[in-house]
């Protein structure tokens, strides 16, 4: 009796449960399709604006596609002419390098100086728009500031060095590979360390306090409490951080289109410089779209990468 | 990342077109009637110039929509670097424009994909037709088809500084009329000191480069690309008065008788050292006249660019043809206002806005009394000339070109046979990539 009670109240019980969970389903659905409907209009402008010209980008790679007149088919003939292709190999080496190069001074510049405004003391806010303003300002104009800096005799860089006794002031910065390729990583490093520490200070302001609170109280130092609360929530902001420095670099263009146009020879032509000269110069439409398929295949893949092993669980 | 933007909306673009393709017409046949195309046109004429000679287009489409009730032009500017990506995006996409000031080492790239009109009949029928520029006409002409006609002028010419030429002894009415002249001149010029330099040449600016020195090659009858499009060959190992050009570019770098800046002058200033008054000699665009200081100016001439050997002379025949874009929607328009810009009324206003007239017959003694900058310029029309080819860009507008590699080798380097080896293969290998 005892058990048919039971089991009556288990089957009353499971059917309420099932009840709930269809209840719980439907809503499910409900919210399913009010959220498809509201990100419907940004999927469709990704699908136009995005997945579309991909498509046809690709379509475009397996072409002999000229600037003007008929193309045709032709397999994969591009892609197997990119393995020979010295120059487009070489600007993806040097891409490589000043990727290497500049990706972790913008990290650890943009990480202290994250520290250092963090908090709301007074300042904070004039310091953090000083930083932040050469990101604003863009890197076109900064770019041809540089080129005016830089001039041997005239420019200002020369000038301090020269008084300083570290550089003749006829140092020809841009014509050079290994100064014009420094010049360009300082610039950049400028430019970007302030993105980098805007997205790292938005992260720790959003942990709470109580767990610096807490730390101290059980005696915690501050490279303590930085290396076991902060660093590990600020996971996601720095993964972030790192994937626009890093994918931002991977498609650099307009410092070395302004400041050395890729010279002297090809010795600073970055990958999207080597695609815009076979696309317009060489007018080799189908050749520059299998290039940008294997720019996009390589950053999707170091991004790929980045995700996983940056991001983590969040917690 | 503003690459790949770029890349999305030419993509974008390219889309479109290729969607459009089936709406367009891609013909280039030529309406039947000669007499009444380009008379009495009526509704309006897309028009689309380039930024960088925005000057007589701008002026001249605001004259013409005066005087012209029937039929309206409308310009559009088309940015640097994207006027060609622009056009043939457009034709791709079925809508081109009715008429285009297109650069004219450009043309022959679209004229040999059948991309625009076979305008034959029309320029054989213009009576001023001998006096166009020869030049210009070469780059619209496929065997005897002409598919542009001359618009305008952007010419090189040797600039020089007369009361520096008086202060190293040298006769201002003199300027230099071969290479060993030049040289001599410059180290002359050069001994005055106080930051005077005998020459000057934007050493980072490959076309600018190309603009002053192969007419001193063509000059001396040789050209560094020769042959029939689709077979041709560079010519630099043998190519003698190339040579001696830049073994004395290399004296003058090497000699420091050019500014020390000219190494990463990238054009952006090009002959504001000049304009200073702090150069004698200066091979550059006529262009420039423009920014002399009224209190400078009676210091300057100009002098046509004389051969490496001498003996004659030539110039760099830059600027823009008039093209028809194949399909365009209204070509009786454009070739209405193609022919009034080229009546003399229109050409002489060109000096004024930053340019060369098109049309020899236009240098007259009135003319050379009110312009004698560009009555230099002008007089070398005649003479002017350019490399045919559908490689240009790639071999000489480049930055990593094997035109500029061969002279960073031999000027920068001193490495005078290095650079003549680069450049014979170089420019060999780019013409048979671009396949021209």
């Amino acid at each position: 009796m005892a058990a048919t009670e039971s089991s009556g109240r288990a089957a009353a019980g499971g059917r309420a449960g099932a009840g709930r969970l269809r209840q719980r389903g439907a809503a499910d659905r409900r919210d399913a399709r009010a959220g498809l409907a509201l990100t419907a209009p940004s999927l469709l402008l990704v699908g136009i604006f995005a997945l579309f010209p991909l498509g046809f980008g690709v379509y475009i790679s397996l072409t002999n596609w000229p600037l003007v007149g008929p193309y045709h088919f032709i397999g994969l003939s591009n892609y197997q002419g990119l393995i020979h292709n010295s120059v487009f190999l070489q600007s993806i080496v040097f891409t490589l390098k000043y990727t290497g190069i500049v990706t972790i001074p913008i990290f650890v510049v943009g990480y202290s100086l994250a520290v250092f405004v963090r908090s709301n003391r007074k300042g904070s806010t004039l310091f953090r728009t000083l930083i932040f303003l050469p990101y604003i300002v863009g890197l076109v104009a900064e770019s041809f500031m540089a080129v005016v800096e830089l001039q041997p005799t005239s420019g200002t860089a020369n000038f301090v060095l020269s008084k300083l006794h570290l550089m003749s002031d006829t140092t020809a910065w841009t014509v050079h590979t290994g100064l014009a390729t420094t010049a360009i990583c300082i610039l950049v490093i400028w430019f970007a360390s302030g993105l980098t520490m805007m997205l790292l200070m938005a992260g720790m302001q959003g942990i709470p306090a109580d767990l610096y609170e807490s730390a101290r109280v059980d005696g915690a130092s501050w490279w303590s409490a930085e290396r076991r609360i902060t660093l590990p929530l600020l996971r996601r902001s720095i993964a972030l951080s790192l994937i626009i420095s890093v994918v931002g670099s991977f498609l650099a263009f307009n410092q070395f289109f302004i400041i050395t146009d890729g010279g002297p020879g090809t010795s600073t032509e970055s990958v999207v410089m080597s695609i815009f000269q076979t696309a317009f110069a060489d007018t080799d439409v189908g050749l520059a779209s299998a290039m940008s398929v294997v720019l996009v295949i390589v950053v999707g893949l170091i991004t790929f990468i980045q995700f996983h092993y940056l991001q983590g669980d969040g917690d | 990342m503003r690459r790949a933007g770029y890349l999305s909306i030419a993509a974008a673009a390219l889309a479109a077109a290729l969607a459009l393709s089936a709406c367009g017409s891609s013909g280039t046949s030529t309406p039947t009637s000669t007499k009444a195309f380009g008379v009495d046109a009526t509704g309006v004429v897309h028009f689309w110039a380039r930024q960088a000679t925005d000057g007589p287009a701008i002026a001249l489409v605001k004259e013409f929509n005066k005087t012209h009730k029937n039929l309206k032009v409308i310009l559009h500017l088309t940015p640097p670097n994207d006027d060609t990506s622009q056009l043939a995006t457009a034709i791709r996409a079925g809508s081109p424009p009715d008429v285009v000031g297109l650069n004219d080492i450009d043309v022959p790239t679209f004229s040999h994909e059948n991309a625009l009109m076979n305008l034959t009949k029309y320029v054989n029928a213009l009576p001023y037709k001998s006096a166009l520029s020869p030049g210009h006409l070469r780059l619209a002409t496929i065997g005897s088809q002409y598919y542009g006609v001359p618009y305008l002028a952007d010419l090189s010419v040797l600039w020089y500084n007369k009361k520096l030429f008086s202060e190293a002894g040298l006769n201002p009415n003199d300027p230099p009329t071969n290479y060993a002249q030049i040289m001599s001149d410059a180290a002359k010029i050069q001994k005055l000191g106080h930051g005077i330099y005998g020459f000057s040449f934007a050493g980072d600016c490959q076309g600018c480069l190309g603009f002053v020195m192969l007419p001193s090659l063509w000059a001396d009858g040789v050209h560094m690309i020769s042959g029939p499009l689709g077979n041709q060959t560079a010519n630099v190992a043998s190519n003698a008065p190339l040579k001696t050009m830049l073994a004395d570019y290399r004296t003058l770098w090497a000699d420091k008788m050019v500014p020390v800046n000219d190494q990463t002058q990238n054009g952006l200033t090009w002959g504001a050292d000049f304009e200073a008054g702090k150069v004698g000699i200066l091979p550059g665009d006529y262009g420039i006249a423009a920014a002399f200081k009224p209190s400078l100016a009676p210091d300057f001439a100009d002098a046509p660019l004389p051969g490496v050997t001498g003996d004659s002379y030539s110039t760099f025949d830059g600027g823009d043809d008039f093209v028809i874009p194949a399909g365009a929607s209204n070509p009786s328009g454009a070739w209405e206002f193609i022919k009034w810009v080229l009546e003399p009324a229109q050409q002489v206003q060109y000096p004024s806005l930053g340019d060369t007239p098109i049309r020899t017959d236009i240098l007259t003694p009135s003319f050379a009394a009110k312009n004698p900058y560009d009555a230099v310029a002008l007089k070398a029309l005649a003479k002017g000339s350019v490399e045919y080819t559908l490689a240009y860009d790639a071999v000489y507008n480049e930055p990593g070109s094997p035109w500029f590699k061969m002279f960073e080798d031999a000027v920068y380097s001193g490495n005078l046979s290095a650079g003549i080896q680069e450049g014979q293969s170089g420019i060999q290998s780019t013409l048979q990539q671009v396949k021209s």
